[in-house]
């Protein structure tokens, strides 16, 4: 039996290719990629917004990383007790930034790294049911 | 300017009535003779709710009908309401106007959030990564050692320097020495960064009377020159992990509205970096002390640990930085830090400092950086 899974978020991310995908946005005349989605582009140096659906993942490199080792405040989301968990930087190959957290189960941190996008539990809700977000595993 | 602590008798109000009558009798002139007054928005506490803390204290010193301006820019407010009340005088509308901030910290870290709701890249950090405050810090701090190979015990040596300062200066709220063992044993607040590397929130207020040359000539006493004032954003492409994504950048990422403010202040100065003989910036953790003079051009990138160590940070040394104890000893008091960081300036330049004085000073830097990539810097001189 399959473990019931909600986004914590809707419209962040998807699987349903197999494979996670960040959702956002590219301009067309600049090639600049934004995550969340962006209805218009941002670049001041660029004269012609034209934005539209794009997707990024799953390769990229470990920008930063850093360990989160007290339970932090509203609006974040924990399972009690707290665990620590790691959080990280990526440079996806798709030419975006992103933070997000490491897998739970993954040791290596270390900067320069080749990392994964994933999607994976960051806490439960009441009934158990898994409440997912995008997260970064080793390769 | 008050003392930084937690006051839970006084209210911001109290505070500042502190801090606007000491910076009065300093400039030997009276409530009255005050133009305009350039107020930071408070973020936590007073100005009705509305960040109105400028009309706070006009109705607290007496309302005699002259224009407050309330300045909002996150923990750079302070410094934006210095350069409104500088632009004013500069620019001839006004010959006397007070700046002023002061503020009442709620407990615990800093939220960065402050709405609710799915349009905040903030509160998307937060809710789906599970990213506070501090974590933003550690996450630089930690690029930093992978690319210049920072020691956990250099990033000590940066608090331990900040108290080693900070213990002659009866502002600072934290005065205690610590030892670099003291720092490492402290709490692991966020990877790599421990309870005594990032500064605490504070209570506390000041304030500042900028004037005119000719009004400064009437009034005599030895009053520093403003040479340089300047307020910037952040640009679209420094590579900073703002929000939940930006561009990789081609550069080294940095604090660009920082590192803008800073060229610009030093513009105005007609000053280089090596000019200065001081610098006041915003120490949230020991990281800034040793990314920003990079940064800003006074030191050559990789070199910030060396200097440290050799002790040309401390006030005697080459490169002075934060000989007030900077945020580390005071703790934040979000928008009240870039005004305190005025009163320093001018006491350094004074060479009225006593045991943090840095010998000689001249010129002298204050930055301030805020949420949602503000920033502000300014050049004083003697």
């Amino acid at each position: 039996m399959s473990t019931a899974r909600v986004p914590v978020m809707e419209g962040l991310f998807s699987d349903e290719s197999g494979e996670a995908r960040l959702l956002g946005s590219r301009c067309s005349t600049c090639n600049t990629p934004y995550f969340p989605r962006s209805d218009r582009c941002h670049n001041p140096e660029c004269d012609v917004s034209q934005v539209q659906d794009d997707s990024f993942g799953p390769r990229g490199t470990l920008w930063s990383y850093s360990v989160q080792n007290y339970p932090p405040p509203p609006p974040a989301r924990y399972d009690e007790p707290f665990e620590p968990y790691a959080l990280c930087v990526v440079d996806l190959d798709d030419g975006l930034r992103v933070v997000g957290r490491m897998a739970a189960d993954d040791a290596g941190l270390e900067v320069g790294s080749k990392v994964e996008l994933a999607l994976g539990p960051i806490c439960h809700e009441d009934d158990g049911t898994e409440v997912i977000s995008w997260m970064f595993r080793s390769v | 300017m008050h003392t930084w602590g937690k006051f839970a008798d006084k209210s911001v109000t109290d505070l500042c009535r502190v801090a606007v009558n000491r910076a009065l009798g300093d400039a030997g002139i009276g409530w009255r003779d005050v133009d305009a007054v350039a107020a930071a928005s408070s973020r936590f506490s007073g100005g009705k709710g509305w960040g109105l803390n400028g009309n706070d204290v006009v109705e607290d010193m007496g309302s005699t009908g002259i224009p407050v301006y309330n300045m909002s820019a996150g923990c750079a407010a302070g410094g934006n309401a210095f350069n409104v009340g500088y632009s004013l005088v500069a620019g001839g509308m006004h010959d006397v106007v007070l700046v002023v901030g002061g503020e009442k910290m709620p407990k615990g870290f800093i939220q960065t959030s402050g709405v609710d709701e799915d349009s905040d890249p903030e509160f998307l950090r937060q809710r789906c990564v599970g990213m506070p405050g501090p974590s933003f810090w550690a996450l630089l701090c930690r690029q930093r050692m992978a690319e210049m190979g920072t020691t956990e015990e250099q990033l000590a040596k940066v608090a331990v320097k900040a108290h080693e300062v900070g213990r002659h200066n009866e502002n600072a709220r934290f005065r205690q020495q610590f030892s670099v063992e003291e720092v490492l044993a402290s709490n692991l607040v966020s990877d790599p960064l421990h309870l005594y590397e990032i500064c605490p929130v504070s209570d506390g207020a000041a304030a500042a009377v900028i004037c005119s040359a000719e009004k400064a000539r009437q009034l005599g006493g030895t009053m520093p020159w403003v040479a340089g004032s300047a307020v910037a954003t952040a640009r679209f492409d420094d590579g900073l992990p703002r929000g939940l994504a930006g561009t990789v950048p081609a550069g080294k990422a940095h604090h660009s509205e920082a590192a803008i403010a800073v060229a610009g202040a030093l513009e105005q100065a007609g000053a280089s970096p090596g000019d200065l003989d001081l610098v006041e910036l915003q120490d949230n953790t020991v990281y800034y002390e040793l990314a920003f003079p990079e940064e800003w051009g006074l030191c050559e990138p990789g070199e910030s640990e060396r200097l440290l160590e050799a002790g040309e940070t401390l006030p005697t040394g080459k490169m002075p930085l934060n000989p007030s104890g900077g945020f580390l000893c005071f703790g934040e008091a979000t928008t009240a830090m870039g005004v305190f960081q005025v009163c320093e300036l001018t006491w350094q330049l004074r060479q009225e400092a006593g045991p943090r004085q840095v010998p000689g000073a001249t010129l002298a830097l204050a930055q301030t950086l805020g949420l949602g990539g503000n920033a502000s810097a300014l050049v004083l001189k003697r």
